[in-house]
C-alpha cells in the first residue's frame, strides 16, 4: 500500500479538555481546562512528572478514560472522525486502532500471553471487519520488516519469546497495522536500554515521515522529546503551563516549571552541581490546589495572585504560557 | 482522606494505629453484617468460656422425655438419653472450641515458624522444608487422620488440638515463606540489614509485624478447618466416645436416633449443626472484614 | 519435550517417595495396633492345630507380614508384597483379594466426584466471571458472599442439610445406597432410573461443597487478569468484546485447571463424609467400615490408593499445565 505524503495525516484538536477520578474525596481533576492542537503530521511530545495527568490525557484521545475516572467536560476533534468525546459504543470501538493507534509502553505486557502475535493480529483484523486477512500479515510482516525484525518469526512468536525493544515494535506495527494516522505513544522508551532507546527513537521518526501520520508521544524524560517532537507540550498538576516549538520551549523556557525541569538535568560536560533539582514533590490527584495555581507551592515567582487564581493559558506568538508571572513580565 | 490514598511516610506508628483502628470501623460500620460476626464470634468464646459453668458435669437425664420433638421446655428437643440437647450443645462447645484454639495456635506457630525460617534462610534448608511442607500437604489428610485414629485415641481436646495442628501447619507454612520472600523481594530485608539491625530485630520488629494481620487471618480460617476436622472425626464414629461434643452428638443422632429418617429427632442433628453453621458465618464475616481492611486492592470505591 | 520429560521425571520420584511414606505409616499402625490382634491371630491358628509356619502364613495374608521376625524383616517383607502388588486379603469378606475390594470400591466414588465436581465447576466458573465483572454491585456481593459461605460449610453439614431438606421433611429423594435392590443390576430402566435417582444427592453435596471454592477462584483470577495491561491493550486497539471476553476468560480458567485435577485426587480421600452419611458403598465409606471392622490389610490399601490418586492427580495437573500455558512449554514458570 503506498503512503503518500502528509496529506493524509488528519489534525488533532483538543479544547477545553477536563477529566476528572471519583474518589472518596469527591471528583477530583487529573486533567483540568487542557487545550492543545497537533498540528497534521507534526510530532508532539507531552512531558510531565508521574501523576501530572498526561497518561489520562492520552487516553482521552481515544475517549477510554478508565473507570473512576471521567471525561467531565471539553472535546476532542479529530480530522476525519470528529469529536471522539462524543463517540461511544461500536464507533468508538472502531475509531480506536482503526483511526487511532495506541503503543503501550515496553515494560507493560500488552500481548495475549497466550496467544503468538501472528494469531492477535489476526484477532485485530477481524475485530476490524479486515477482508483480507493475508494482506493484513503481509502488510505486518512489511511493517516489522521495516523496523528491523525477522516479521515472520515474530508473528510466530509468544509475548514471553520477545526482548523489550521487539515488543515496543509489536506494539507500533499493531498500532499502524490497520492504517491508522494518529498514533499515541506511551512513554516509548522507559525501561529500554540506551541502545534499544535510540533505535527506537529513530523508527519513530522514520515510520512517522513515511506514513505521513500525527503523532503524539508521552514521556517523563526530556531528552526523548527533544529527540522526536516537534512540538513540545509541559504539564503540570493535570494543566498544561506551557506550549511550543521544541526548539524555543528548550532553548528558552519561560513557565518556572519548565526552567526548573530543565535546570534539574545533568548535563553530560560541566559540574554536577549546576543540576539543581526542583525543591518540593509534584502533586497527586488528592493534593493538588483545587483553587490558584497549581505549580505555586514549588514555585520561586510565586505572587499574591497565584493564590486565588488559576493563570489563564496564554498565546505569546507560537508559544502558549498560563503563568501570572511571565504575564507580569510581557505586560511590564 | 488522603491518608488513604498515598501513606504517608513521615506519619508516626502511634498516627498510624490510629489510622489503623479508624479503618477498622469504617469498614465495620460499611456492611453491618460484619459486625455481626465480630459479636457471633465473641458469643462462642463466652459460651465456650462460662457456658459449662452452669451445669453439672453429668447433665441430669430424663428417663421421662426420651427423643422429645423440640418444646418450649427443651428448644431443641431432647436426646435419646432425656438430655436437653440445647444444654448439651452448650457443654460441648468447650471441647470443640478448646481443641481448635489448640489447633490454630499450634498451626499458626508452627507455620510462622517453619515459612519464616524458610524464606529468611532461603538456600538448602528452604528446599529442604518446602519439599516437606509440598509432601505433607499432598498427603490426603482426613484419610491419615482416620488411619491414625486406630493407635491413637485423642482423649482430651488438647491432645486433639495438638494432633490436628500438627497435621494443620503446611498451608500456613508456605504462605508466610511466600510473604517473606516478597517482602524481601521488596528490599525490606536488605535495607535493615544495611541499617545495622539484627536478626532478631528483622524479624521481630520488622517482619512480623507487616505480616500478623495476614497470619491472623489465617489462624481464624484454621479455627474453622480443626472445627471440622474434629466434628468430623467424631462424627465419623472411628474415635471412642470419651466426652460430649459436637461431633459425637451428630453421630448419635444420625446413626443411633435415626434423626435422618425420624423427624422426631431433628432437633438433636439441628442443634449442632446449626452451632457449627453459625460459627462458620461468625468467622467468615470476620475474615471478610479483616480481608478488606489489610488488603488494599479490595479496597477499590 | 524434555521439560516435559524433566518435569515427569521430578513427579515420579516424589510420588514414589510418597508413597514409600504412606506405606510406611501404613506398616507401623498395623505393627502397633493396641491388644496385638496379629499375636492374638497367630496363637488361635496354633490352637486350631496349625503347624506355625503354616499360622504364621495365615496371619500374614491377612496382615501383609509375618508375625514373627525382626521389625525390619517384618518391614522388608510388608514393602516387597506391595511392589507385586500384593495387598493381602481382606478380613471383612472372606477370601477376597484387597485389590479386588478396592476396585470395586473406587467405581461408586469416582463416578459421583467426576460428576459433582465438573457440574460445581461449570457453574462456579460462569457466575465466578459474572462476579467479578459485578464485583461493585449488588448481586455480585452477593455472589461473592454466597462462595465463601458454602466454601465454608463442611461437606457432612451440608450433606445432612440435604438429607432433613430432601429425604426426611420432604420425602422426594432416597438417601440411602448406591440404588434400590428391588432392581436386577444391569442395563435395564429401572436399575438405570434408581442408580441415578440415588445418586442425585451425594452429587448435588459434591457440587455444592465445591461450588463456592471455584466461584472465590475464579472471581479473584478475572479480577488479576481484568487488571492486566494486555486486556487494556486489546481495548485501545478496538478488538470485539467478544474477543476481549475470550483473552479474559481463557487467561483467567488458567491456573484453575490445576485445581481441578488436584482437586479431583483429593477428592477421592475427601468422599469419606459423603459416603458415610449417604451409605455410598465408595472407597471412604470402605476406608472407614475397615477401622472399624480392624480389617488392617484393607485399611492400608484403602489409604494408599487415596494417596496415589492425589499423586496422579498432581502430575496430570502439571502436565496438563504444560501443554496449555505456552510460558512453561518453554521453559519459563508462569508467575
Amino acid at each position: 500500500m503506498p503512503h503518500p505524503a502528509s496529506s493524509q495525516a488528519p489534525g488533532v484538536r483538543i479544547d477545553g479538555l477536563t477529566v476528572v477520578y471519583k474518589t472518596p474525596a469527591g471528583e477530583l481533576p487529573a486533567v483540568r481546562d487542557v487545550s492543545l492542537t497537533l498540528e497534521p503530521g507534526t510530532i508532539t511530545g507531552i512531558v510531565g512528572e508521574s501523576g501530572s495527568g498526561k497518561s489520562t490525557l492520552a487516553l482521552s484521545l481515544l475517549n477510554a478514560v478508565q473507570p473512576p475516572g471521567r471525561i467531565a467536560a471539553g472535546s476532542v476533534e479529530i480530522d476525519g472522525l470528529g469529536d471522539v468525546v462524543g463517540l461511544s459504543g461500536e464507533r468508538l470501538r472502531k475509531a480506536r486502532g482503526a483511526h487511532i493507534g495506541y503503543v503501550f509502553q515496553a515494560a507493560q505486557n500488552s500481548l495475549n500471553p497466550l496467544k503468538t502475535v501472528g494469531k492477535q493480529l489476526l484477532d485485530l483484523g477481524r475485530s476490524h471487519g479486515v477482508d483480507d486477512l493475508r494482506g493484513l500479515v503481509r502488510e505486518a510482516r512489511e511493517l516489522l520488516g521495516r523496523m528491523g525484525l525477522d516479521g515472520a518469526r515474530v508473528l510466530d512468536s509468544h509475548q514471553h519469546e520477545l526482548s523489550g525493544g521487539m515488543r515496543q515494535r509489536v506494539g507500533i506495527m499493531l498500532a499502524l497495522v490497520l492504517n491508522a494516522h494518529v498514533v499515541v505513544l506511551d512513554e516509548p522508551t522507559t525501561a529500554l536500554d540506551m541502545i534499544t532507546q535510540a533505535n527506537i527513537l529513530k523508527i519513530v521518526r522514520e515510520v512517522h515521515a513515511e506514513r505521513g501520520l500525527t503523532t503524539l508521544v508521552i514521556t517523563h524524560d526530556i531528552g526523548v522529546v527533544a529527540e522526536v517532537a516537534d512540538r513540545l507540550a509541559v504539564m503540570y498538576g493535570g494543566r498544561l503551563v506551557e506550549q511550543g516549538p521544541t526548539r524555543e520551549v528548550l532553548g528558552a523556557p519561560r513557565h518556572p516549571y519548565t526552567r526548573g525541569l530543565i535546570q534539574a538535568i545533568p548535563r553530560l560536560v560541566g559540574d554536577i552541581d549546576e543540576a539543581r533539582a526542583l525543591p518540593g514533590r509534584p502533586p497527586t490527584l488528592a493534593t493538588v490546589p483545587t483553587a490558584g495555581c497549581v505549580f505555586r507551592e514549588r514555585c520561586a515567582l510565586r505572587m499574591d495572585v497565584c493564590e486565588t487564581d488559576d493563570p489563564a493559558a496564554v498565546a505569546h506568538g507560537t508559544r502558549i504560557v498560563a503563568c501570572h508571572a511571565v504575564k507580569v513580565r510581557e505586560h511590564a | 482522606m488522603s491518608a488513604t490514598l498515598l501513606p504517608e511516610t513521615t506519619s508516626t506508628s502511634a498516627a498510624m494505629r490510629r489510622n489503623f483502628w479508624r479503618g477498622v470501623w469504617r469498614v465495620m460500620r460499611r456492611k453491618p453484617s460484619r459486625m455481626a460476626g465480630v459479636v457471633i464470634l465473641a458469643g462462642f468464646i463466652l459460651m465456650a468460656a462460662f457456658g459449662p459453668l452452669f451445669y453439672p458435669d453429668h447433665l441430669p437425664s430424663d428417663p421421662d422425655s426420651i427423643s422429645r420433638p423440640p418444646s418450649w421446655e427443651h428448644w431443641f428437643g431432647t436426646d435419646p438419653q432425656g438430655r436437653d440437647v440445647l444444654t448439651l450443645v452448650i457443654t460441648g462447645s468447650r471441647y470443640v472450641l478448646l481443641s481448635a484454639g489448640v489447633t490454630a495456635l499450634i498451626t499458626v506457630v508452627v507455620g510462622t515458624a517453619i515459612g519464616l525460617f524458610s524464606g529468611f534462610r532461603r538456600g538448602r534448608w528452604d528446599t529442604v522444608l518446602m519439599r516437606i511442607t509440598d509432601m505433607k500437604l499432598t498427603i490426603p489428610s482426613l484419610p491419615l487422620l482416620l488411619v491414625l485414629a486406630t493407635v491413637w485415641k485423642f482423649g482430651n481436646p488438647l491432645q486433639m488440638g495438638l494432633v490436628l495442628g500438627l497435621f494443620g501447619w503446611g498451608g500456613v507454612a508456605r504462605a508466610v515463606r511466600a510473604q517473606t520472600l516478597s517482602l524481601r523481594e521488596r528490599g525490606f530485608i536488605e535495607a535493615a540489614r544495611g541499617l545495622g539491625l539484627s536478626t532478631r530485630h528483622i524479624i521481630g520488629k520488622e517482619l512480623l509485624p507487616s505480616m500478623a494481620p495476614y497470619i491472623a487471618m489465617n489462624m481464624l480460617i484454621a479455627v474453622t478447618g480443626a472445627v471440622y476436622a474434629q466434628v468430623g472425626l467424631f462424627f465419623l464414629g472411628v474415635l471412642p466416645y470419651e466426652s460430649d461434643n459436637w461431633g459425637v452428638m451428630l453421630n448419635l443422632a444420625v446413626f443411633q436416633a435415626g434423626a435422618m429418617i425420624t423427624p422426631n429427632a431433628l432437633g438433636y442433628l439441628l442443634a449442632p449443626l446449626l452451632a457449627i453453621l453459625l460459627l462458620t458465618l461468625g468467622i467468615v464475616l470476620v475474615v471478610d472484614a479483616m480481608d478488606e481492611i489489610f488488603n488494599p486492592r479490595l479496597r477499590e470505591e | 519435550m524434555t521439560i516435559i520429560a524433566r518435569r515427569l521425571a521430578g513427579h515420579l520420584a516424589r510420588g514414589l517417595v510418597m508413597i514409600l511414606v504412606v506405606a510406611t505409616i501404613s506398616f507401623f499402625i498395623v505393627n502397633n495396633i493396641p491388644g496385638d490382634p496379629m499375636a492374638a491371630r497367630y496363637e488361635k491358628l496354633i490352637e486350631q492345630g496349625m503347624s506355625p509356619e503354616a499360622a504364621a502364613q495365615g496371619v500374614k495374608v491377612l496382615y501383609g507380614f509375618l508375625p514373627t521376625g525382626t521389625l525390619w524383616e517384618q518391614y522388608t517383607d510388608y514393602m516387597s508384597g506391595l511392589v507385586r502388588l500384593d495387598l493381602g486379603v481382606s478380613v471383612s469378606r472372606p477370601g477376597t483379594p484387597v485389590l479386588d475390594v478396592l476396585g470395586e470400591a473406587t467405581k461408586w466414588t469416582v463416578l459421583p466426584v467426576l460428576a459433582g465436581t465438573l457440574l460445581s465447576f461449570l457453574v462456579g466458573i460462569v457466575l465466578g466471571v459474572y462476579a467479578a465483572i459485578k464485583r461493585t454491585g449488588k448481586l455480585g456481593d452477593a455472589l461473592a458472599i454466597s462462595g465463601s459461605l458454602l466454601h465454608g460449610i463442611p461437606q457432612y453439614v451440608l450433606a445432612m442439610l440435604l438429607v432433613v431438606i430432601f429425604a426426611t421433611l420432604i420425602p422426594i429423594l432416597p438417601a440411602d445406597g448406591p440404588v434400590d435392590i428391588l432392581f436386577e443390576p444391569g442395563f435395564n430402566a429401572g436399575y438405570i432410573g434408581s442408580l441415578v435417582e440415588h445418586a442425585v444427592l451425594p452429587v448435588a453435596t459434591y457440587a455444592l461443597s465445591a461450588y463456592g471454592g471455584w466461584i472465590l477462584a475464579m472471581k479473584s483470577s478475572v479480577v488479576t487478569v481484568l487488571g492486566d495491561d494486555f486486556i487494556l491493550a486489546a481495548e485501545l486497539r478496538g478488538m470485539k468484546r467478544s474477543i476481549i471476553f475470550r483473552y479474559i476468560a481463557r487467561n483467567a480458567i488458567l491456573p484453575l485447571f490445576t485445581i481441578l485435577a488436584l482437586s479431583l485426587g483429593l477428592l477421592l480421600g475427601g468422599a469419606v463424609f459423603i459416603e458415610k452419611i449417604f451409605n455410598y458403598p465408595g472407597l471412604g465409606l470402605l476406608l472407614i467400615n475397615s477401622i472399624n471392622d480392624r480389617d488392617y490389610a484393607l485399611m492400608g490399601g484403602a489409604f494408599l490408593l487415596i494417596t496415589v490418586a492425589v499423586i496422579v492427580a498432581n502430575i496430570v495437573a502439571d502436565l496438563f499445565y504444560t501443554v496449555i500455558d505456552p510460558r512453561v512449554r518453554s521453559g519459563e514458570e508462569a508467575r
